[in-house]
């Protein structure tokens, strides 16, 4: 080393140490760049189509008459399904969904159009398999509309046969018309909605352990104190210096992440750019401020990892990006608002998705800020820690 | 070496591992706590299963009976609760930003008239898609209720210019019926979770074997310990110590894959004896990938960071959250190296949909090869990359 820091006291000397042990440890190239910049482009190319179209399905056509195979024809006609097998029974398809061909099966009854003839209301049944949600669900919508048009249709035919003039039913298909339009996500994309929760979870899952992860080697290796006296014994400007590096990393970071979001993939963005990396930039040092808490509370270095661990991959549930907090039991619920990255998350519905007023969301920014100082009045125990380290595997 | 020497070098690898797995208290974290708790954890959390009742404003124009029928309608669909009436779209849309609700549904002037006139009454439902749940839930409940009005009104009309009809066709002329098969209640939890589980049950495992691996190759004065396993094999010494693990984790794996789903009321169609045989080469395949990681675990800590992470990974590739016959063919095969993607996918098709063994034949075999293939890489880590190591420490560490 040509410049010897073992001397020098202050934060810049601090900060340059903790920038050659970043340098020097693969892990941390592994764990803040690879790992992360990794999973951005994970998230976002799985979801790159947006929907998974043509679910597998069957079709079980018990009648064979020419109605029947009108309803199959306006089936096979949609989109959404693709029919890639047959089936003769309803075992038969029970037994393809349950080795996983089909996601569901549409039944025509036998004896279905001469039963529908004669006014003997014969039911249509169809099978939906949801334990998987998103193919069941759009076999489920595609099923129903097309079971409806088949009874519209079937309808003008009775009336046909008893002499009427179907013409004045054949507007009467789908009488009342409700058009679902989802505001900032027309196209339904999977995409938009997971990885705009998912990367920053992932983000903020590596900022605590990273944080987590480079003080506890301080105190596991005893190079803490060595660290402290560089900092004149002040725990504030020894973490200062600490993480000073690794904040301005996970900036850049931070700010690739929000471009790569909405910028190269396009997600929605109806808001100001100003307050969405003003909102990105304190969510890393909320980050950092939640891990330093969790290290200063706790007595060493496994039991902290363990908990930014636990907390980093919780958060992907308890942050309520799929299960609403309020559905969920309301002494549950409450953790919801204990994770930085749920505040990310309303402040992208608010700002990015839907790009309504900042006074809507000003909580939110309030909140990074409670967790970026909550940590100090904790960092007492932390000196007590770096002055007198004790390993404990 | 002959038979029974082999067996006692087993015998003492087991024991030495045994010792030493209980005298740590990070890898007993991950081999008792975290398959203990991230189950109950997470089923409490999406425990509720269902998302009822989203808040919805309405916006009526027509202000007839029909729009105020359509209401009353949408109220009584599980999904959906109308909370109020708002004079317009600004109003309306001031309370969907105040997040006062989720949803406002528009009736235009003229709905009434034109259903009367036989044409087709459009009405729009706005839906905030923060999450899509919320959205799933008013899709199902609009399909319905098109539905539901295409019956009821077609029967009106019928009877209207056929009187005698109604000899032939009262009421709905053709009943449609859907039956959620597997997760019957379309529950959060029991879609999600049973696949998680598996997860868990892989994690934990892997997260362990990282942590123990790493520990061994530590500085012995740090971690109070030396774990030089002298006698056997390469491959001796990892069965032995799988043999360890498979005890300790044994209670935890019968809570995970049986009670849990038992505790939290999820789809339980399976044959409990062939789930078990289902998940066998799973646990095997788990620390076939757990030996492979401790290349690259030099340190106990570094497992967190490393491996931490990929949970999201596996969930995203079983094809839980993406069907896995539209995966992109790079994922797909990436996920068809991970134990996960088959366990998941099997033990989701056993437990929720009630296949038989035979029937997930081919998840099973490819656990099998998955598990051939992870303790292959698991023996080169450890035949090259480990032991070597192993051997110098041990060598420093008697020599001082």
């Amino acid at each position: 080393m040509s410049y010897d820091l073992r001397d020098k006291t202050g934060i810049l000397p601090i900060a340059l140490r903790s920038c050659i042990q970043l340098f020097r440890r693969p892990i941390y190239w592994f764990g803040i760049f690879f790992l992360p910049l990794f999973m951005f482009l994970f998230l976002t190319s799985m979801f790159e189509k947006g929907l998974p179209t043509r679910v597998p399905a069957a079709i079980v056509d018990r009648d064979g008459s020419p109605l029947s195979r009108e309803v199959t024809q306006n089936l096979a006609s949609m989109q959404m399904v693709d029919f890639t097998h047959d089936a003769d029974s309803f075992s038969e398809a029970r037994h393809l969904m349950q080795q996983g061909n089909i996601y569901g099966f549409f039944l025509i009854p036998e004896d279905f159009q001469a039963d529908l003839l004669a006014g003997k209301k014969p039911e249509i049944t169809f099978y939906t398999n949801m334990t998987y949600f998103v193919p069941g669900t759009m076999l489920f919508k595609a099923f129903k509309l097309s079971a409806t048009y088949t009874k519209a249709d079937v309808a003008a035919n009775v009336a046909n046969s008893l002499g009427a003039d179907a013409s004045t039913l054949t507007p009467m298909m789908m009488p009342v018309q409700i058009q679902t339009r989802g505001l900032g996500n027309p196209g339904l994309n999977y995409g938009i909605y997971l990885a705009n929760s998912f990367v920053p979870c992932t983000l903020q899952l590596m900022i605590l352990l990273i944080t987590c992860f480079s003080i506890g080697q301080e105190i596991k290796y005893r190079t803490s104190i060595h660290l402290m006296k560089m900092a004149d014994g002040s725990v504030v400007k020894a973490i200062f210096g600490k993480l000073l590096p690794q904040t301005v990393i996970w900036f850049f970071i931070a700010i690739f992440m929000t471009s790569w979001l909405f910028k190269y993939n396009h997600y929605p963005m109806n808001g100001s750019w100003g307050w969405l990396i003003l909102s990105q930039l304190l969510f890393v040092m909320a980050c950092q401020g939640f891990a330093l808490f969790f290290i200063s509370v706790l007595p060493n270095l496994r039991l902290s990892l363990s908990a930014c661990a636990l907390l980093g991959i919780l958060s992907f549930s308890i942050a309520a990006f799929s299960f609403p907090v309020e559905s969920m039991y309301g002494a549950i619920g409450i953790f919801s608002y204990m994770v930085p990255v749920r505040y990310n998350f309303l402040i992208y519905i608010d700002q990015a998705l839907n790009g309504i007023d900042i006074a809507y969301s000003k909580m939110y920014y309030i909140a990074y800020i409670i967790f970026i100082l909550f940590p100090f009045t904790v960092l007492w125990k932390l000196k007590k820690n770096l002055l007198n380290p004790v390993n404990v595997p | 070496m002959s038979f029974r020497q082999t067996i006692k070098s087993m015998a003492e690898v087991y024991c030495r591992e045994f010792k030493l797995v209980l005298h740590d208290a990070g890898i007993l974290i991950f081999f008792m706590l975290l398959p203990t708790i991230y189950p109950i954890i997470y089923s409490t959390i999406y425990n509720p299963e269902i998302v009822k009742n989203v808040p919805v404003v309405v916006i009526d124009n027509d202000r007839t009976p029909l729009s105020r029928d359509l209401v009353r309608n949408l109220n009584a669909c599980d999904q959906a609760w109308v909370i109020g009436y708002a004079a317009n779209l600004s109003e309306a849309q001031r309370a969907m930003h105040e997040k006062k609700c989720y949803a406002i549904l528009e009736i235009p002037e003229g709905f009434n008239r034109k259903v009367g006139n036989n044409e087709q009454g459009n009405t729009v439902l706005y839906c905030d898609m923060g999450l899509l749940l919320r959205y799933r839930g008013f899709v199902m409940a609009t399909t319905n209720l098109m539905e539901h009005y295409g019956s009821t009104l077609l029967t009106e009309k019928i009877d209207n210019i056929l009187p005698l009809a109604e000899t032939v066709i009262t009421g709905d002329p053709l009943p449609i019926h859907n039956i959620s098969m597997g997760n019957i209640r379309s529950g959060f939890d029991s879609f999600i979770m049973p696949g998680v589980l598996m997860l868990i049950l892989q994690q934990s495992i892997i997260l362990a074997l990282g942590m123990a691996g790493g520990a061994r190759r530590e500085n012995p004065a740090l971690t109070g310990y030396s774990s030089y396993n002298v006698a056997p094999s390469v491959l001796q010494t990892m069965i032995a110590q799988s043999l360890c693990y498979i005890t300790i984790l044994l209670v935890q794996i019968i809570f995970i894959v049986h009670y849990v789903p038992l505790i939290f009321k999820f789809p339980m169609m399976g044959n409990t004896l062939e789930i078990f045989a289902f998940i066998i080469p799973f646990i095997f395949a788990s620390f076939g990938l757990g030996y492979t990681i401790q290349a690259f675990v030099t340190e106990r800590e570094s497992i967190f960071v490393i491996w931490v992470v990929t949970s999201l990974i596996f969930l995203l590739l079983s094809g839980l959250i993406w069907p896995l016959y539209d995966l992109d063919p790079v994922w797909k095969t990436l996920s068809s190296i991970c134990p996960s993607t088959w366990a998941v996918e099997g033990y989701v098709k056993m437990n929720a949909n009630g296949a038989s063994l035979a029937q997930v034949s081919e998840c099973y075999r490819n656990l099998w090869l998955v598990a051939l293939g992870w303790w292959f890489t698991g023996w080169c880590v450890r035949k090259w990359i480990v032991r070597p190591q192993l051997m110098r420490i041990h060598k420093s560490v008697i020599s001082r």
